[in-house]
């Protein structure tokens, strides 16, 4: 066989080689019994929460106006209770009203003499 | 109702079980078929299809539509099948050598199943990607883009795949040469 007929025989034996096989009916069927239920949990993308999040809807429906009143009720009771504000804020300004010596509140005495800074 | 292989995979996103189904009976005897001339064993390219499945089933959700599913599937099993190929040793089909000239005399005859013979072994013996290559192209009749979108690089670097395939191929084959001519 010269080189010609070599390159030749290598093509043609090349597309014998690798030409798809007939389908194995029996292998396919045990397959596709392997990926039956039940199947794993999916993975769902990372960015689908933003999206939701992102997806206002301004349409009036009884729903979102339910979920938007149960929020401006929830914010009023917050503000009247006053929940939302910090405690030693509020100790400070409450020994502000009521007491001039606002050092003895806030500072420890000095260990060796006693005295307030 | 659209049957597209991008229509089932957007319903498979939304968990629905029986386009699975269909894009399975689809595509799984193709993928057997692919699986199983890259990896030689009937019962890994069983593993391998049904490992693609579940990918495809899992990460549906996930799934873009930048490439054809038929591409991006046989992407997936191509790259699984060389995962394992890296595991395992190359097996040779036992149909190989089958192809021969009934015309020809029995001394003849064996001189052509050796030559097949010789040829299937070297074909395994290829490194995986060159191999990939050689059965995308010769195989399945793609186009080098098509090979370069399922091996995830360049038209040039599946030009040159194939061009050292060839070489490694007739460097394995020389005895063919040397013997007869």
């Amino acid at each position: 066989m010269n080189k010609d007929q070599f390159e030749k025989f290598l093509d043609a034996a090349l597309k014998r080689h690798t030409r798809p096989t007939p389908t194995d009916d029996a292998a396919v069927e045990r397959v596709l019994k392997r990926i039956e239920s039940p199947l794993p949990r999916q993975k769902q993308p990372l960015w689908r929460l933003p999206n939701v999040l992102l997806d206002w809807q301004f349409a009036p429906a009884w729903s979102r106006v339910a979920a938007l009143a149960c929020c401006a009720a929830i914010g009023f009771v917050i503000g009247i209770a006053g929940v939302d504000r910090r405690f030693d804020g509020a100790d400070a300004r409450l020994t502000v009203a009521s007491s001039a010596d606002l050092g003895a509140i806030v500072f420890e005495p000095e260990a060796l003499t006693g005295a307030r800074p | 109702m659209d049957d597209s292989d991008e229509a089932l995979m957007a319903r498979v996103a939304r968990g629905d079980e029986r386009a699975f189904r269909t894009l399975g009976s689809r595509h799984v005897p193709a993928m057997l078929g692919v699986a199983r001339r890259i990896l030689g064993n009937a019962a890994d390219a069983e593993d391998v299809a049904q490992e693609a499945m579940l990918r495809v089933w899992t990460f549906a959700p996930r799934w873009q539509p930048l490439a054809q599913f038929r591409t991006w599937l046989t992407r997936v099993v191509v790259n699984l099948c060389i995962d394992r190929k890296r595991r395992a040793p190359w097996v040779a089909l036992e149909a190989a050598g089958e192809i021969v000239d009934p015309a020809l005399g029995p001394g003849d005859k064996a001189e052509s199943d050796e030559r097949e013979r010789l040829v299937q072994t070297a074909i395994g013996e290829l490194p995986a990607r060159q191999r990939v290559a050689i059965l995308l192209t010769y195989g399945d009749g793609m186009s080098n883009a098509q090979v370069a979108e399922i091996l995830d690089t360049s038209v040039s670097a599946v030009e040159t795949l194939l061009v050292r395939g060839k070489q490694n191929l007739r460097r394995a084959l020389d005895s063919v040469i040397d013997k007869d001519g």
